[in-house]
C-alpha cells in the first residue's frame, strides 16, 4: 500500500514547480510526443486548482481570468492532436503526469480544508498570491519545456527525412511530412500558450523576495478585456460548430486588431515610447498580417450562404472588440491622432494588449487551418465550389499534379439550383493555403514584436522572467514555425 | 424570444438584406483602402447590425432574395433605418429598438467617418 501523501498545498506546488524546472533542464527530442499527450491533463489539473483557490482580493476581479484563456488553448491543442491522430495515445510523460497529480491533490486539499479562507489579511493575500504564482509559473515553464522538446523532435524528423530521402530508404520507413507538419503546428501553439502565461509570470515572479509580497496588477482596460474575451470566444465557437460565417468574422476582426495594433504602434513611436526602427519593423509585419487575415475572410465569405449566421456569442464578442478599438484609437473622422490616443490610454499597455492578441492570433490561425483542412461538415454553394475547385485544380496542374484531371465537383442540377454541397479537396486546399499565409504573417508579426515584453510588470520595471530556468541559447521568444509552402501534400 | 407578427418578420428580413448589402459594399471600400483603412470599423459595425437583425428573426425566415439596389453603404443604411422606423412603435421589443439605435449610429458614422 503506498504511503499517504502528507504534503501541504505549498509543498505540492513547490514540488510541481521544481519538477517543471528539472524537466526543462534535461528535456530531449524523444520526450516531445509524450509531453504533448500529457499536456491536457496538466492544464486540466491546473485549471481545477485555480478555480478552487481563494481570490487574491475580496473585490470583484477586475478583468478576464487568464486561466480560462489558457484552458481554451490547452483544449484546442488536445482537440487538434486528437483530430490529426498525432502523436497518438501512448506513452505519457511521467514528470508531467506527476505535476498533474500534484496539482489535482492540491485542489482536493483546498476544496476540503481551504474553502473558508478569505483574503482579509495581508498575510493570507500573500499566501494566495504566491500559490497562484506557483501554479502559473509551473505551467509556463512546463509549456516552455514541451516546446523545446517538440522543436528538437521536429528538427530531428526533418533531418531524418532529408537523410532517408538521400539514401533512398523505403518511403514507409521514413518520417512523413504530415507528421513533421503536425509536430510543428502543435509547437507553434505551445509557443502561444507560453507567451500568454508569460504575462502573469512576469507580473508575479516566483522568487524568494517576491513570494509573500503582494504586487497588485494594474486594472484591466476595456481593450484588454475585449481582446481576451474575443480570443476565448473564438476557441469556444470553433470547438462547438463550424459555419463559414464564423470564420469570416474571425478574419475580419483579426484584421482590424492588426490595423489597430499598427496605429497604436505608430502612436507609441511618435510619443517616443518605442524605438522608430522597431515601429517600422512592427508596422510592416502587422500590415502584412492584416492583409492575410482579410484575404482569408474574403475567401470564407464566398462560401457563406444567405442563411448562414455567425454564432451570437461570437458576434457579441466581435462587437465589443470593435467598440473597444473605436474607443481607444478612433475619432469621428477615422483613426485618432497619436496625441488623442495617448490622452485616452496608456500607450505601452494598449500596445501590449494588442501584441498579446497577435500572439493568440497564431493559435487562432492554426484552428482556422484545421477547420479548413479537416472539418467534414463544411458546405458551400455549388457554383462557388465549382469555380474555386477548378481554380485550385488548374494551379495543381501547373505544378504537374494531375490528381484532379477529369474530375467534376458538382452535378449540373446542383449548379443550376446552387445547392449547398460538401467542400471538395481542392476547394479546401485554397482555404488551407490562405490559412498558411496567415500563420506565416502572424508569426512574423509576433517575432518582430518579441522585444516588447508581454508582461505587465515589465512596463513598470524592466525585469527578466525566469532566467534561471532557461538553458543558454534557449529563447523565450516564440519559435517561428512556418507552415508548409503552397502545394505540399498535407 | 418574443413572437413577431408576419409583417414585422418580413420587414426585419428586408432590413437584414439591406444591411448585408451595405456591409458587402463597406468591406469592398475597406479592402481597397489598404491595411490601415479605418473603414473596417464601419464595415464591421454594419456586420454586427446585420447579425443583430438576423438574430431577431425566427430560424425559418429566409434571408435569400434579390440584392437590394444601391451602391452607397450610407444610403442602404438610411433605407434600413426607414424600414425600422415603421415597426419601432411603442411597445416594440427592446432588441428591435436597440437595432434601430445601432443603425442610426452607423448612418452617422458612414456620413462623417473615414468611410464617408
Amino acid at each position: 500500500m503506498p504511503a499517504r501523501d502528507r504534503r501541504t498545498v505549498g509543498e505540492l506546488l513547490a514540488d510541481s514547480d521544481a519538477l517543471s524546472r528539472e524537466m526543462l533542464l534535461d528535456v530531449s527530442a524523444k520526450q516531445g510526443p509524450a509531453m504533448v499527450r500529457t499536456w491536457g491533463q496538466v492544464v486540466q489539473s491546473a485549471a481545477r486548482l485555480w478555480a478552487v483557490l481563494p481570490p487574491i482580493s475580496v473585490a470583484a476581479p477586475s478583468g478576464p481570468d487568464l486561466m480560462v484563456r489558457l484552458r481554451v488553448i490547452g483544449d484546442g491543442i488536445a482537440h487538434s492532436t486528437s483530430a490529426s491522430g498525432w502523436p497518438g495515445l501512448e506513452p505519457m510523460d511521467e514528470r508531467l503526469l506527476e505535476i498533474a497529480r500534484n496539482l489535482s491533490r492540491a485542489a482536493d486539499l483546498v476544496e476540503r480544508y481551504g474553502q473558508d479562507v478569505q483574503p482579509t489579511s495581508a498575510e493570507t493575500r500573500a499566501d494566495i498570491t504566491a500559490a497562484r504564482a506557483r501554479v502559473m509559473h509551473t505551467l509556463y515553464v512546463a509549456a516552455h519545456g514541451t516546446a523545446v522538446a517538440l522543436g528538437e523532435y521536429a528538427n530531428d524528423l526533418r533531418n531524418r527525412l532529408h537523410l532517408d530521402t538521400q539514401r533512398r530508404r523505403p518511403v514507409g520507413l521514413r518520417p512523413t511530412v504530415r507528421e513533421i507538419e503536425a509536430a510543428e503546428a502543435v509547437l507553434s501553439r505551445f509557443g502561444v500558450f507560453e507567451q500568454v502565461a508569460a504575462g502573469y509570470v512576469a507580473a508575479h515572479p516566483v522568487t524568494a523576495s517576491v513570494l509573500g509580497e503582494v504586487r497588485p496588477t494594474p486594472p484591466t482596460t476595456r481593450l484588454q478585456s475585449a481582446l481576451s474575451a474575443w480570443d476565448i470566444q473564438v476557441h469556444r465557437t470553433l470547438a462547438a460548430r463550424t459555419d463559414a460565417a464564423d470564420l469570416v468574422r474571425l478574419g475580419r476582426v483579426q484584421a482590424l486588431i492588426a490595423s489597430a495594433a499598427a496605429i497604436v504602434t505608430e502612436a507609441a513611436g511618435e510619443k517616443a515610447e518605442i524605438d522608430p526602427e522597431m515601429v517600422r519593423r512592427l508596422t510592416v509585419t502587422l500590415d502584412a498580417s492584416q492583409v492575410a487575415w482579410s484575404r482569408m475572410a474574403k475567401r470564407w465569405g464566398e462560401l457563406t450562404g444567405q442563411d448562414s449566421r455567425p454564432d451570437p456569442a461570437l458576434a457579441r464578442a466581435a462587437s465589443e472588440v470593435r467598440a473597444a478599438i473605436s474607443a481607444t484609437a478612433c475619432n469621428p473622422t477615422g483613426w485618432a491622432t497619436p496625441d488623442q490616443i495617448a490622452g485616452r490610454v496608456d500607450l505601452k499597455r494598449a500596445l501590449k494588449s494588442l501584441h498579446l492578441s497577435m500572439v493568440g492570433a497564431v493559435d487562432l490561425a492554426h484552428i482556422a487551418r484545421e477547420v479548413a483542412a479537416t472539418d467534414p461538415t463544411l458546405t458551400a454553394p455549388a457554383r462557388v465550389i465549382v469555380m474555386r475547385a477548378q481554380g485550385e485544380a488548374e494551379i495543381a496542374r501547373e505544378q504537374a499534379l494531375t490528381g484532379y484531371e477529369g474530375m467534376t465537383w458538382a452535378s449540373s442540377r446542383q449548379i443550376a439550383t446552387n445547392q449547398a454541397i460538401p467542400l471538395p479537396e481542392p476547394a479546401r486546399r485554397g482555404l488551407v493555403n490562405l490559412s498558411n499565409d496567415v500563420i506565416v504573417a502572424c508569426n512574423r508579426a509576433v517575432a518582430a514584436a518579441a522585444p516588447l515584453d508581454p508582461s505587465e510588470s515589465a512596463l513598470l520595471e524592466k525585469s527578466s522572467p525566469p532566467a534561471s530556468v532557461r538553458r543558454p541559447g534557449q529563447s523565450r521568444q516564440m519559435p517561428r514555425q512556418e507552415p508548409a509552402p503552397r502545394g505540399r501534400p498535407r | 424570444m418574443e413572437q413577431m407578427d408576419t409583417e414585422v418578420v418580413e420587414t426585419v428580413t428586408g432590413v437584414v438584406r439591406l444591411l448585408r448589402r451595405a456591409a458587402e459594399l463597406a468591406w469592398i471600400e475597406a479592402d481597397q483602402g489598404g491595411p490601415r483603412s479605418s473603414s473596417q470599423l464601419l464595415a464591421l459595425g454594419i456586420d454586427s447590425a446585420a447579425d443583430e437583425g438576423s438574430f431577431l428573426l425566427p430560424r425559418r425566415a429566409r434571408l435569400d432574395g434579390p440584392t437590394p439596389v444601391g451602391h452607397d453603404p450610407a444610403e442602404l443604411l438610411a433605407s434600413a433605418e426607414q424600414l425600422l422606423r415603421r415597426i419601432c412603435v411603442v411597445g416594440a421589443p427592446p432588441r428591435l429598438l436597440g437595432l434601430r439605435a445601432l443603425v442610426a449610429e452607423l448612418i452617422l458614422e458612414a456620413n462623417t467617418g473615414a468611410g464617408a
